[in-house]
């Protein structure tokens, strides 16, 4: 579908021109009909000026008054003629040069125009009109060269055309100006849409134009219903892990009390199925609580959310070693996830790095769109049989692997479900493992 | 050591308190966020376990009062929720360390113990002043060649003295982190435990300073 803005242009682009091309036709056409008209009637007046020098004497010779006639119809072609018949007598007048005029006599006391052909192809407008006088039938017909007047009515139409284009341009700035000013309340509710998949803003604005309100106020709701939801699947999520794991504690612990200590193979099922269980609900619960596109909700950022993150996971393993995280992050603020999804996924892959760390860890966040997120450490690494295990797709999380292996199955749960890439490779710069994410690109 | 257990489900929390016992601690056990925050508000704990599903109030809400509200004690936070975003909201809320649960007992035991010692400014994984050397795990002391076994109420006693060293601790002072809530609390018991202390150990190991207390090795 075509942009608003080019349908309502062309819409009003062609009711303009048809407008002023009517106008134009119009006005043209009436000019040239009221100026014949004129002329029409001054050459009736002429003809009856005519009429007036004309005497019939007894004889039937017929005199014509030579000052009722005027200059113009003595100069030879001038284009003002006229043409006399009394019975077979016929008066032309100089100008003719001797030429007939062809022409259609009414009947008494009427009068008719008509278009024709003169000397030297010349248009004419003739008039004639049919007197009785002195007992004598008299035909009068008087005519005058249209082509001046034709030039000048071209040359009016000519302007008119001219004025009407230059009118049409103006107009068509001016509803330009009037419809970029009316749809950028449109072009700014889509520019929201764009911070919005950007996580900058988790609503759009609502002042906006009444007709796009609804459309506004809809996207938001959605929003705030999905957030809701997502946040009450998030609480109930919480509390299915609290009345799952609280007596698988128990459990475990009264198993351990009550098998004797010697029995190490029933020690080792037990501790077997209990880890099973608790990685199992782990995963599923892990995977039920990501947002996924983060649409409407806050982004995890990278100057807000990663100190926390970093500072609870020195805590956290404050009793093992202090490690150093060399943060390389560029420009990039946000990520492309939602916060809780970015926490989760950090916090596995840091936390991971820390435990197989000896003292520094480095976390790069690549310029590209979508970030790459690399997290290196100076570990021992893991070896290329493992690392090729650890790269197979669908790994399953139960299954018990040493080493890295557990946490970066985490990890790769995480990435998968968020429809990323994950790639293991030894680390050049810190000798330890190095992890890259790539994100999907939304 | 005084240690408040903020924990709902009566199962885990009767071993839980049975288990700490054993291992030294007078444990107060409530079940509920609003008890949780009065107790430690009240009662000078050294270490605290809270579970954030608490009912009446969350675990977390009780923590960030007693942080605004100055309560000191060392936290642990004892959960089923195991999202990083938990995890950082618990540690910004004032907590120390955190548990998920599953968990050993031991693990548990180990983290408090650590818990402990950090907050005292106690460093190292075992606890030794002027010579003697306390084992946590067997409850005994030992000075060089010598090792005594310790009964429950003597190794609590020794250790409080021994996490504190050189400083004048009152009776009821160390009545109050000996013993828990619903115990007989006659400070003259202590006055017991400190002469069997001094007729196991040695007369000097504790000095008396009349109406003020007593101080383990040299007043600092």
């Amino acid at each position: 579908m075509r942009s608003l803005r080019s349908r309502l242009g062309l819409g009003l682009i062609a009711s303009l021109v048809v407008m002023l091309g009517l106008l134009w036709m119009t006005v043209g056409y009436s000019v040239r009909v009221l100026m014949e008209e004129q002329l029409a009637t001054r050459l009736e007046h002429d003809a009856e000026s005519l009429l007036g020098g004309i005497s019939i004497d007894a004889s039937g010779a017929v005199t014509l008054d030579s000052q009722r006639i005027q200059g113009i119809y003595r100069q030879p072609h001038s284009g003002h003629y006229y043409q006399i018949r009394i019975d077979s007598q016929v008066r032309r007048s100089r100008s003719l040069w001797d030429e007939t005029l062809p022409v259609q006599e009414p009947a008494v006391g009427e009068a008719r125009q008509a278009f024709i052909s003169g000397p030297q192809q010349q248009p004419l407008l003739i008039w004639t009109g049919a007197y009785r006088k002195q007992g004598k039938v008299v035909h009068i017909s008087v005519a005058e060269d249209l082509t001046v007047m034709r030039v000048g009515v071209r040359r009016f139409q000519w302007r008119l055309l001219v004025w009407s284009l230059a009118v049409v341009l103006v107009l068509l700035l001016i509803q330009q100006y009037i419809i970029a000013r009316s749809l950028r309340p449109v072009s700014a509710a889509a520019q929201d849409i764009a911070r919005l998949e950007q996580g900058e803003i988790t609503e759009l604005h609502e002042q906006v134009p009444d007709e796009v309100r609804p459309l506004v106020h809809a996207i938001n709701t959605l929003l705030q219903r999905q957030q809701q939801r997502l946040q009450r699947s998030r609480e109930a999520l919480g509390n299915l892990a609290h009345s799952i794991k609280t007596p698988l504690t128990v459990l475990q612990q009264l198993a351990t009390e009550k098998i004797p200590a010697s029995d190490i193979a029933a020690h080792e099922q037990l501790d077997g199925f209990s880890r099973q269980i608790d990685l199992l609900v782990n995963a599923s619960l892990r995977r039920a609580r990501l947002a996924g596109d983060g649409l409407g909700a806050s982004h995890f950022d990278l100057y807000r959310d990663l100190p926390m993150l970093l500072d609870t996971l020195g805590r956290l393993h404050h009793r093992e070693r202090s490690i150093t995280v060399q943060q390389e992050l560029g420009d990039t603020r946000q990520l492309p996830l939602e916060q809780q999804d970015g926490m989760e996924l950090l916090g596995n892959l840091l936390d991971n790095a820390w435990k197989w760390a000896h003292s520094t860890i480095r976390l790069t966040v690549t310029a590209d769109t979508p970030p790459a997120i690399i997290v290196e450490d100076d570990g021992s690494g893991i070896d290329a049989g493992e690392l090729d295990h650890l790269a197979r797709r669908g790994m399953r999380q139960d299954e018990n692997i040493a080493g890295h292996g557990i946490g970066l199955s985490v990890v790769r749960g995480l990435v998968e479900e968020l429809g990323g890439s994950l790639t293991l490779a030894d680390s050049d710069a810190l000798g330890g493992l190095k992890v890259a994410i790539r994100l999907g690109d939304r | 050591m005084r240690l408040l257990l903020a924990e709902d489900d009566p199962d885990l929390a009767g071993r839980l308190k049975h288990y700490l016992g054993r291992q030294g601690f007078a444990v107060d056990a409530v079940d509920n966020g609003v008890d949780a925050e009065f107790n430690a508000c009240e009662i000078p704990y050294d270490v605290i376990v809270l579970d954030l599903g608490l009912p009446q109030r969350s675990g977390l809400e009780v923590l960030s009062n007693w942080r605004r509200s100055r309560m000191q004690a060392p936290v642990l936070i004892l959960t089923a929720r195991d999202t990083w975003q938990e995890k950082v909201q618990g540690l910004q809320a004032g907590a120390d360390d955190y548990l998920t649960k599953p968990f050993r007992e031991e693990e548990l035991l180990a983290r408090l113990q650590a818990l402990v010692r950090r907050s005292t400014g106690t460093v190292g994984e075992t606890l030794a002043v002027d010579g003697w050397t306390l084992d946590e795990a067997s409850q005994s002391v030992s000075r060089g060649e010598h090792h005594w076994q310790l009964t429950g109420t003597e190794f609590r006693l020794l250790r409080y003295f021994m996490l504190h060293p050189g400083r004048i601790l009152s009776r009821s002072r160390l009545t109050e982190h000996v013993y828990e809530q619903d115990a007989d609390r006659d400070s003259n018991v202590i006055e017991v435990y400190v002469r069997r202390l001094r007729e196991k150990l040695g007369q000097d190991i504790i000095t008396t300073r009349r109406g003020q207390g007593y101080v383990f090795g040299r007043l600092t």
